[in-house]
């Protein structure tokens, strides 16, 4: 195995384990502990795909913002913060659901060309240039809708309290 | 003024030729030959108006009368609750009929003939609140419905005769058309199947009886007395009872009837004319003894049209609309003023409506058929004309001498009843005093004397008779007063007179008081007021033979329909309360949902497409 | 030129999506059902990354790329409107546990 391959298996075990036990702990804190280091984790696999300006924003967006806008979520909820959350027991059927969408999706694996396929490279200027260049405009009416929808969550967190 | 155009337009006419006015609103062209839809013989949907002489002697009828009652209605009506329903039924008539008489083709005429008998309905019924009116009401419509359906059978029997015959036959082939000079052309034509002709003319015959109250379908007009004195003059005594006669001069113009349908016609007539008028003649209801009459006399019409004298059945239609609505407004006028129908209960009315009195005594007159009131001319020539046919159908002598010996029956009822109500001494103190009415009242009832006077000179206008003579059937018209002809009026005359006297020595002479209408009848009054049975057999035919059939049908309803039906409720209701539980309101459980489903939709495409198009083959 | 296998990045991310669509399942915390999208997006938008990385030929002129930019910009704007539906639902039940949130029950 090559060094990249290595990489990958090492962050791929991460990234699952790490999101798993988020959700699986008891402990509320210790879930946004998990998912931060998830999302570094995933941050790390973008810069294995030579995708830097991405790995960046993973990180500033993901593991910084929506780290912390969670645990802020976590923290006015609750009257102290390091409380254990009530056991919830694993149901079968969802188990089993999940299980399912995987195996369905894992049949797509099947398809694929075995062996490693060579990463193309896409520089951050590239990047930019297509997302600001051409689709510029297009960007911008996204970030229109982005801006009304945090204004509804504005207006929600506001409404009833007079 | 509706009278003087009539004339007018009678007068325009060229002797000699048949004129009418005809507007086609919509044509409904025959599919081309071979379409899917087309019938074998090119037959078309046709709309439209069609003026000739039959429908505008008809439109006078019905507009003079029409706006009379109009009049009347103002005050006769003025205390009645429900009054806006009141004027939009009648006005929704008065259109109806005026599309029946304006109809130019037989579909057409059916539509409108349904739309005055659902008017007649509705107004028969105005007093729904009371369970006679309503039932009256249901009675008068599913007695016309027998005879509705069997117009409509005929419909389609004469196009089965004629439809069968080929391309461009006539009649059929235009679209049911009323066309002058298609019975003579049909005549000359062979017909398909003799048989079903004159079946065909006995629905006719069955649709005209139920419409104009001829035995045996003439046990709703008395019941339909229910209905507000205004609608029974208007509907019930001139328009709509006289579609049926109408309907069998139309058809006899137009078709034509074959010889075993103009006996049977003439049959028809002569014995409800006789058994209608001994109804009247022990009535103690004002009203129904006037039913009892228009019965009678539509009996005399549907003589004198099955006997051929087609136009001289309408000149009575004619006549007999002015003084029947005329006398139906003076009871009314009566009805108006004391509050009560029962003649035993009235009595010395003339002094106190002295009009009222005159006017019913002309309407009275005329109907018994005295000269010079308008009720003589057109009964004498009726009875004139079917003597004359006589000598060639010997079959029509018993009923002639019916129709005869009505004369002197009619005379008699319809006096019995004017002697009850206005002369002799107040005999129900409790009743309220009669008074004449308004000029709402009084002028109907003065220009309908002034009609029943006159209408039957008319026929000596030349203008009027030209319009008579440019109808078919016209044999009759202009009446000729040979020696037969003076004899027979004689006899009739003296008849009526006879019945007039009769009845003057009865009821009008004070020599018997006349006993409350409410002591058990017996004998033979017992055996007419309960209308020969009829209306018993009616009813015990609705009694036991629907009812058997209607426990059968609830039966199957109940067990088999319904059955079926909870069925289906109970299974769906079920289904429903255990997919009611899946909706838990919680998230994840929706979430589940869609996460189910899109693995159901991956199984279709990833495990059941493959292998279909593998088993099936692949497009 | 590093070369790495396409199968691997995808079974990793369908083993996230798993783990997500687990949690969304079957956790009650409003929290971590959000925690458990996070993780379902987070698979997408890398689905999107490697695409761009193994076969950058943009299709109808966007590459994967950028859409996982726009993405990760939508996620963050789901967060915030998550957060503001937590914050109402705590003030309208005082808990934030969907279990108790059950209007739409039939």
């Amino acid at each position: 195995m090559s060094l990249p391959e290595i990489a990958l298996a090492l962050l791929a075990a991460v990234a699952i384990v790490t999101a798993a036990s988020a959700l699986l702990v008891r402990e509320l804190v210790h879930t946004i502990l998990w998912i931060g280091i998830f999302f570094v984790d995933l941050a790390a696999i973008y810069f294995l795909l030579e995708a830097p300006f991405l790995g960046v924003l993973q990180l500033g967006v993901y593991a910084g913002a929506v780290t912390v806008l969670l645990l802020f979520g976590i923290m006015v909820t609750r009257k102290r913060i390091f409380s254990r959350e009530a056991a919830t027991g694993i149901g079968v059927a969802p188990l089993a659901l999940a299980a399912l969408t995987v195996v369905v999706l894992a049949t797509a694996l099947d398809e694929l060309p075995s062996g490693n396929v060579p990463i193309q490279a896409y520089p951050p200027t590239a990047l930019s240039t297509d997302l600001f260049g051409a689709h510029g405009p297009w960007l911008l009416l996204l970030g229109l809708v982005m801006l009304v929808s945090v204004s509804g969550a504005i207006w929600l967190v506001r409404e009833g309290r007079e | 003024m509706a009278v003087g155009v009539l004339i007018a337009l009678g007068e325009s006419l060229s002797p000699g030729t048949y004129t009418d006015v005809r507007f086609t609103w919509l044509h409904l062209p025959a599919p081309p030959p071979g379409h899917p839809g087309a019938f074998p013989n090119g037959f078309s949907l046709v709309m439209g108006t069609l003026v000739d002489p039959l429908s505008a002697l008809m439109l006078v009828v019905v507009t003079v009368v029409g706006f009379l009652v109009m009049l009347y209605s103002i005050e006769y009506m003025r205390k009645e609750r429900g009054l806006p329903r009141y004027y939009a039924e009648l006005s929704l008539f008065l259109a109806a009929m005026n599309g029946l008489v304006l109809a130019d083709n037989l579909l057409e005429f059916f539509l409108f003939w349904e739309l005055v008998g659902l008017c007649s309905y509705f107004l028969i019924g105005f007093h729904y609140e009371r369970p006679a009116a309503a039932s009256a009401a249901k009675e008068a419509f599913l007695v016309t419905r027998v005879g509705d359906v069997m117009f409509l059978l005929g419909i389609f029997l004469y196009f089965a005769v004629y439809g069968a015959k080929g391309p461009g036959l006539g009649w059929a082939a235009s679209g049911f058309l009323f066309v002058q000079g298609n019975h003579a052309f049909l005549a000359g034509v062979p017909a398909g199947n003799p048989t079903l002709l004159t079946v065909a003319g006995i629905m006719i015959l069955g649709g005209a009886a139920g419409k104009s109250a001829q035995f045996p379908l003439d046990v709703w007009l008395p019941d339909a007395m229910e209905g507000p004195t205004t609608v029974s003059a208007l509907i019930h005594a001139a328009t709509m009872v006289a579609a049926g006669v109408y309907l069998l001069a139309v058809t006899s113009v137009f078709l034509g009837f074959t010889a075993f349908d103009s006996l049977l016609i003439v049959a028809l007539g002569g014995i409800t004319t006789f058994f209608a008028a001994t109804m009247a003649v022990v009535q103690p209801d004002i009203k129904r003894v006037i039913a009892y009459s228009t019965i009678s006399q539509l009996g005399y019409m549907v003589l004198a049209v099955g006997a051929g004298f087609t136009m001289v059945g309408l000149y009575h239609l004619f006549t007999h609309a002015f003084f029947k609505a005329l006398l139906f407004l003076a009871a009314g006028a009566v009805i108006h003023a004391v509050g009560t129908q029962d003649l035993f209960r009235m009595g010395g009315l003339r002094k106190r409506m002295p009009l009222t009195a005159a006017a019913f005594a002309i309407g009275g007159l005329a109907l018994a058929g005295i000269p010079p009131f308008a009720g003589f001319w057109s009964k004498d020539d009726l009875l004139a004309g079917v003597y004359s046919t006589l000598g060639s159908h010997p079959a029509y002598w018993p009923f002639f001498l019916l129709a005869f010996a009505t004369v002197f029956l009619t005379g008699y009822y319809i006096f019995r009843a004017w002697f009850l109500a206005f002369s002799g001494e107040p005999r129900d103190p409790s009743l309220h005093a009669g008074h004449e009415g308004p000029w709402e009242m009084t002028v109907p009832l003065v220009i309908l004397s002034a009609l029943a006077v006159v209408a039957g000179l008319f026929v000596y206008l030349p203008g009027f008779q030209a319009l008579l003579l440019h109808g078919g059937g016209v044999a009759g018209i202009p009446p000729v007063y040979g020696t037969t002809q003076l004899l027979l009026s004689a006899v009739g005359v003296s008849l009526a007179g006879g019945g007039i006297l009769v009845a003057w020595a009865l009821w009008g002479s004070g020599r018997i008081v006349p006993t409350p209408s409410a002591a058990p009848a017996a004998g033979m009054r017992r055996v007419l007021l309960a209308r020969y049975g009829i209306k018993s057999a009616y009813d015990w035919l609705g009694a036991t033979g629907v009812y058997t059939v209607a426990r059968a049908a609830d039966f199957f309803d109940r067990f088999v329909i319904d059955g079926a039906v909870h069925g289906f409720e109970r299974a769906f209701g079920d289904l429903s309360e255990r997919m009611r539980r899946i909706q838990t309101g919680l998230v994840s459980d929706y979430a589940s949902y869609v996460v189910g489903g899109l693995l159901v939709v991956a199984a279709l495409l990833l495990v059941v497409a493959p292998y279909l198009v593998g088993r099936f083959g692949g497009g | 030129m590093t070369a790495l296998p396409l199968g691997g990045f995808l079974a990793l991310s369908s083993a996230l999506l798993g783990v997500g669509l687990f949690g969304i399942l079957t956790r009650r915390n409003f929290v971590l059902l959000l925690i458990a999208i996070e993780i379902a997006m987070n698979a997408a938008i890398l689905n999107f990354v490697y695409f761009a990385a193994f076969a950058p030929v943009p299709a109808l002129g966007l590459t994967g790329q950028e859409i996982a930019v726009v993405l990760i910009g939508f996620a963050a704007t789901e967060v915030a409107v998550g957060l503001a539906i937590v914050l109402a639902l705590h003030r309208l039940r005082g808990s934030i546990n969907v279990a108790q949130a059950t209007d739409l029950n039939g």
